[in-house]
C-alpha cells in the first residue's frame, strides 16, 4: 500500500522554524511507523533525523507524536493509524532536529527524585539480598515498566504550562521507590513531591495513562502519592 | 514563573482522548462560572448606584440563550469536579476505572442539563405567552 508520510522537519543550521514535508513510499500496513521513517530516510532523503535504538518498545528513543498523539513509532502500526501519517516531534521539550528532542530537561526531573536505592542499614544476618514478599514486590511492580519515553511528560498538559513541573514519568520514579519495601527515603522524596512542581501540579487529566506504550496506570501512581502526602502513610 | 512550553492552540491540538476533553471542557465550565460571577457583582453594583448600564448586564445574565450557555459549563464543571474528587479519594481502588467514572459522569450531565434546558425554555414559553 502505498502511504503518506508528512513530517515535521527542522534544521537549527538552516531553518528559522520548523515546517512540514510529505512523502510517498510503499510499505505494508503491518509494517511500523519506524519503518516508514527508515524507509524515507533510506530513500528519500537521508538528513533525516531521528531517534531509534532497540526498535522494540523497549529502550523508549522513539516518542514522537504520530497523527497528533504521543506514541513509539517502533510499537504503532500502518493499519492502527492509516495511511495518511502525521509525524511530530513530542511537546515541550526543545526541537534539536527533526524529531529529535533535547531530552536533557526531562532527566533532570528524573534524578530530582533520588532514583536509586536508599537503605544505610546493615545488610541481613547472611550478608546476600533484603527480603520482601511477592506482595511486597508487586505494590510497585507497574512503576517498575517505565521505559523512560517521556511519551507521558510531554503529553501532560501541566507540563505544557511549567517546564518546571517534575512531570508524571518522574513521578512515577518516585512512586516506584517510595512504594519499595526495601528503601528507605521515602521521607526526602515525598518532601521534593509536596514542593510546588511536586504533585499538585497534576490536574488528572490522564494524557499521560493514555500516552503510555508500557500501559502504566500513572494517575493512579501520582493518585497514591498524594495520598501518601496527605495520610503520611505508605501501605 | 516561567514562559509555556507549548503555545495554548498546540496544546488543544493534542488529540488527548475522552478524558483530556473533560480537562478542557472543566477549565471552561470554570471561565464560565468565573464570568458569571462578575456580571452578576457588577449588574447588581451599578443598579445600586442607579447606573443604567446594571440593568442592561443583568438583561445579559438572565436571558435564556446566556442561561442555557452558562448552565452547560457549571453542571459539567460541578459533575466533572465530583468525578475527580471521588477518583482522588480512591486512587488504587477506583482511577483503573476512569474510563467507565467519565462514561457514568457524561450520563449524568445529559440528563441533569437536559433536564435545565428544558425547564429554562418551557418557562421562557410560559412567561412570553
Amino acid at each position: 500500500m502505498e502511504v503518506t508520510i508528512k513530517i515535521f522537519r527542522y534544521n537549527p543550521e538552516k531553518d528559522q522554524r520548523g515546517h512540514y514535508e510529505t512523502y510517498t513510499v510503499e510499505a505494508s500496513e503491518n509494517d511500523r511507523v519506524l519503518d516508514v521513517l527508515e524507509l524515507v530516510k533510506g530513500h528519500k532523503d537521508g538528513t533525516l533525523s531521528f531517534r531509534r535504538s532497540c526498535a522494540h518498545g523497549v529502550c523508549g528513543s522513539d516518542a514522537m507524536r504520530i497523527n497528533g498523539r504521543n506514541m513509539l513509532a517502533c510499537k504503532t502500526l500502518i493499519r492502527d493509524v492509516g495511511a495518511n501519517i502525521t509525524v511530530e516531534p513530542i511537546m515541550g521539550l526543545k526541537v534539536a532536529k527533526d524529531l529529535i528532542v533535547d531530552m536533557n530537561p526531562f532527566f533532570d526531573n528524573y534524578k530530582k527524585m533520588l532514583p536509586y536505592l536508599i537503605n544505610d542499614n546493615p545488610l541481613p544476618a547472611d550478608g546476600k539480598e533484603r527480603l520482601q514478599s511477592p506482595e511486597q514486590r508487586a505494590r510497585f511492580d507497574e512503576s517498575t515498566k517505565c521505559i523512560l519515553c517521556a511519551a507521558c511528560t510531554t503529553s501532560c498538559p501541566s507540563f505544557w504550562a511549567s517546564d518546571e513541573y517534575y512531570g508524571p514519568a518522574a513521578l512515577v520514579t518516585a512512586h516506584r521507590f517510595i512504594f519499595d519495601s526495601r528503601d528507605e527515603g521515602a521521607e526526602q522524596r515525598l518532601h521534593v513531591l509536596s514542593e510546588t512542581n511536586g504533585t499538585a501540579r497534576c490536574h488528572t487529566a490522564y494524557n499521560c495513562t493514555e500516552a503510555c506504550p508500557r500501559d502504566i496506570q500513572i494517575t493512579k501512581a501520582i493518585g497514591e502519592l498524594k495520598m501518601a502526602m496527605v495520610t503520611g502513610k505508605i501501605d | 514563573m516561567s514562559d509555556r512550553n507549548v503555545s495554548l492552540s498546540s496544546a488543544l491540538k493534542y488529540k488527548g482522548q475522552g478524558p483530556y476533553l473533560t480537562f478542557i471542557l472543566h477549565r471552561i465550565g470554570g471561565s464560565m462560572i468565573a464570568i458569571f460571577v462578575t456580571l452578576h457583582i457588577l449588574g447588581t453594583f451599578f443598579e445600586m448606584i442607579g447606573w443604567q448600564i446594571g440593568d442592561l448586564i443583568t438583561d445579559i445574565y438572565i436571558s435564556p440563550p446566556f442561561q442555557i450557555v452558562f448552565m452547560f459549563g457549571m453542571l459539567f464543571h460541578i459533575i466533572n469536579g465530583m468525578r475527580i474528587t471521588i477518583l482522588d479519594l480512591f486512587p488504587t481502588k477506583l482511577i483503573p476505572y476512569h474510563r467507565q467514572a467519565i462514561v457514568i459522569e457524561w450520563i449524568i450531565f445529559i440528563l441533569v442539563y437536559g433536564f435545565a434546558v428544558v425547564t429554562t425554555i418551557t418557562t421562557t414559553i410560559a412567561r412570553m405567552s
